[in-house]
């Protein structure tokens, strides 16, 4: 299963068997089977952006739940301005930025298993090829790595790399979902990838 | 802009790990189910605090004072304390609530306790406090004295005969 999904806000509403905006006041009403529909639409994009952020499945499960919880607590407030995607991103990235301040220098990693489909990916098969520099370097080491230089970026970076190279978010939705402007989500997406490169210098092959 | 895309290229390539690092399966049908258990956890939780100032608005009140002013809860589990070492040594004189009030009777209280055996000393001496309670067996004659004596009515019994005996 690929953890990153269409970009919010592409998908066709009309296919989906009650639109977000019904759900949304249900759930504002108490009703829980509607809140429920909106836990699985976006239960996947919410805690794969959190555990690329922590490195650790535990951490990301908690801090997973209480991002719904609290957003399902907070819901009266949600005035529409953005999508509840948005909204509710927000609250699941302050919600982690938060948590690994207050944990700093004290994480530890707990990665998932990388799926079978990564054997069937080209751009992961290529790292493991015969021009890899290090190329006795295993998928699970190449993994532990990886996690392990992007542990080293500041979460402000950490996040812009991790929604735009990971999950594939545009620069102007990075942008909505940071509070901040285009050119700051393309900035801090180029110094993180120059230290990235620097970090992982001895797994990266030349184009 | 593209320029830079390409050279972190082998960047991206090695990010696309990251999309394959998944959860243990079948992770994600208990996901929504423990949300929702947790939601109502805290509903629960919520409603045993928020029903606390409709109910019993002088505990929370009290608890609120307690949270404001802590000085406030040191005097009133001071004075709960003494209140209980009070209680503790009254407790351990057995004999001095019982003398005590028998003193007050004594004294000529309304509040005297009425027993058989001071109950003709007190008709004697104060006929008001008789009790005239229709289930007190003890009436003494010498009582009525001043409800008829004014009148200068006389009675005596009355015997009746009824037919046929």
């Amino acid at each position: 299963m690929i953890m990153a999904e269409p970009v919010p806000g592409n998908e066709p509403e009309t296919s989906a068997p009650e639109s977000e905006a019904d759900l949304v006041r249900g759930a504002r009403r108490g009703d829980l089977q509607a809140y429920d529909q909106l836990v699985k639409r976006y239960q996947e994009r919410i805690y794969a952006t959190i555990y690329h952020m922590t490195s650790n499945h535990e951490d990301a499960n908690d801090l997973a739940q209480e991002s719904f919880i609290k957003a399902f607590q907070a819901l009266k407030s949600f005035k529409g301005g953005s999508s509840f995607y948005t909204w509710l991103y927000r609250i699941a990235v302050n919600k982690t930025i938060n948590f690994l301040k207050q944990r700093k220098n004290r994480l530890h990693m707990s990665l998932n298993d990388i799926d079978f489909n990564a054997e069937h990916d080209p751009d992961v098969m290529a790292l493991i090829s015969e021009q890899t520099p290090r190329r006795a370097a295993g998928l699970t080491e190449l993994q532990e790595k990886l996690n392990a230089a992007l542990m080293k970026l500041s979460e402000p970076h950490r996040l812009v790399v991790v929604m735009h190279d990971v999950q594939g978010l545009s620069h102007e939705e990075i942008a909505e979902a940071m509070d901040c402007n285009v050119g700051t989500v393309r900035s801090r997406l180029f110094y993180a990838r120059q230290q990235l490169q620097g970090y992982l210098a001895d797994y990266l092959k030349p184009t | 802009m593209n320029e830079n895309e390409n050279n972190f290229e082998p960047l991206r390539r090695l990010l696309a790990l990251k999309r394959h690092e998944t959860p243990p399966p079948g992770y994600f049908e208990n996901f929504s189910g423990d949300v929702m258990a947790g939601i109502r956890a805290a509903r629960r939780e919520k409603s045993v605090s928020a029903r606390l100032p409709e109910e019993l608005p002088w505990l929370f009140r009290l608890l609120s004072a307690f949270e404001a002013k802590p000085a406030f809860a040191g005097v009133f589990a001071f004075s709960l304390c003494l209140l209980l070492v009070v209680g503790i040594v009254y407790a351990e004189r057995p004999d001095a609530a019982p003398q005590s009030l028998l003193q007050t009777g004594q004294a000529g209280s309304p509040l005297a306790v009425a027993t058989p055996a001071n109950l003709g000393s007190m008709t004697v001496e104060q006929p008001d406090l008789v009790p005239l309670s229709s289930t007190n067996p003890v009436f003494n004659s010498q009582s009525a004295g001043p409800w008829f004596a004014s009148g200068g009515a006389s009675f005596q019994p009355v015997n009746f005969i009824l037919p046929g005996n």
